[in-house]
């Protein structure tokens, strides 16, 4: 598995914050969320453009003529229609007679594309895959919303998955919850509800600034969620391996936050030392974050070759899914 | 648990050691709570009481005592 990744130049930082928002300090910022600076697209790069980027960069180091299949995941897509997944096939130079969609998923789509792709190579369908992980979600936020401001950043990860890799994609658990829709959402301007031009907005309790064309999240409600759900899927995911904790070398979840993280690492009672929990550079980029981390963690010398790697993602849906991966 | 650790511990939870609280204190007041101490205040609650609060009933309390009537009496020895 090979995979590059791409940030956008424009930055972000706590002390760029504690301007727009005076009653927050970038110090206080960084301790409580774990974030110090987030990459966020300037107005006229898209999620297509930064998937683009880090399609390249993998480029370089795989045959482009080799792939036979792509796979894109995002939620701030170019246009409705045609999905980003065609343009980039023309814009990459890829072949034409290999496979190209779009994935809508947040924060589990990588595991998501994992679970596609294996499935595609095992059936004979594909045996190269180039998947996209590519998020925008400055593009969904009121510039008002510190919330969501400072825990989210912009990025994308490009990733080939090749026939052997296949094998080393274990056992999955997956699920999905829709009773939770409405605690991340970007309620207004697909076809259930019409843009509001008039961008009528409430200020809620915690001084938040929220319109329903914008990005909403639920802080708590989420929480709650994933607190509750993911060691289940934890376990689920080390039944279906046939595997104990201690069996797993590194644990890599989405990386939210770091204070979520760290509350789900020793509820789940992993040893800090296995568990990634770093978004100092990048903040939360939805599902982009396992594959940075992903990344990193190979770079840092953090996993080694035949290490049994669990990775966990959860979010928006409220949807969710877990492997084992064998580097 | 008694209910001045549990008020210890929330402040230790909360960051809130130099705050004067008690059963009559109004947290939403204590300048500094925010959506995070919400967060926090969940995580407190399912590790010390394996108990769920959702957002909003957390958005209806108001003191430290209305925090332990929504915790559940029973579980305080006091």
């Amino acid at each position: 598995m090979k995979i590059a990744t791409y940030l956008p130049a424009k930055v972000y930082s706590n002390l760029d914050m504690e301007k727009d928002f005076p009653e927050w300090t970038a110090t206080k910022i960084e301790e409580k969320v774990g974030i110090r600076q987030r990459h966020i697209a300037s107005e006229n790069e898209t999620a297509l453009d930064l998937g683009y980027e880090a399609a390249k960069s993998v480029l370089q180091t795989f045959d482009k003529d080799a792939v036979d299949f792509l796979l894109l995941c995002t939620q701030s897509p170019d246009y409705f229609l045609p999905t980003s997944a065609c343009v980039l096939q023309e814009k990459l130079g890829l072949r034409k007679n290999i496979g190209a969609f779009d994935f809508n998923l947040g924060c589990s789509g990588f595991i998501y594309g994992l679970a596609i792709a294996k499935g595609f190579i095992k059936t004979g369908i594909a045996s190269n895959i180039l998947l996209i992980t590519s998020e925008t979600y400055s593009k969904h936020m009121h510039p008002e919303d510190r919330a969501n401001r400072s825990i989210f950043g912009d990025g994308a990860a490009a990733t080939i998955i090749e026939k052997e890799d296949a094998d080393k994609i274990l056992e999955f658990e997956i699920g999905t919850d829709g009773s939770g829709m409405n605690n991340l959402i970007v309620t207004n301007g697909a076809m259930r509800h019409p843009y509001d031009e008039q961008k009528t907005g409430v200020i809620d309790d915690g001084g938040n600034f929220f319109c329903a064309n914008n990005l909403y999240m639920n802080g708590p409600e989420i929480f709650n969620f994933t607190i509750q759900s993911i060691p289940r899927v934890v376990q689920n995911v080390l039944l279906k391996n046939n595997l104990t904790m201690d069996q797993v070398d590194y644990f890599i979840f989405h990386q939210a936050n770091k204070f979520m993280l760290e509350y789900l690492r020793k509820k789940i009672k992993i040893p800090q030392e296995k568990f990634y929990n770093n978004i100092l550079e990048t903040g939360n980029t939805v599902s982009a974050t396992i594959p940075i981390a992903l990344k990193d963690s190979v770079e840092k010398g953090l996993i080694h070759p035949g290490n049994k790697i669990m990775l966990v993602g959860f979010g928006v849906g409220y949807s969710w899914g877990a492997t084992i991966f064998q580097y | 648990m008694y209910t001045q650790d549990f008020i210890d511990k929330l402040k230790e939870a909360l960051e809130f050691e130099e705050v004067e609280i008690t059963e009559s204190t109004n947290l939403k007041q204590i300048e500094g709570y925010d959506s995070m101490s919400v967060m926090t205040i969940i995580a407190f609650v399912d590790e010390n009481f394996s108990k769920k609060l959702t957002a909003q009933q957390l958005a209806s309390i108001t003191t430290v005592k209305s925090l332990k009537d929504l915790i559940g009496l029973d579980s305080f020895s006091d």
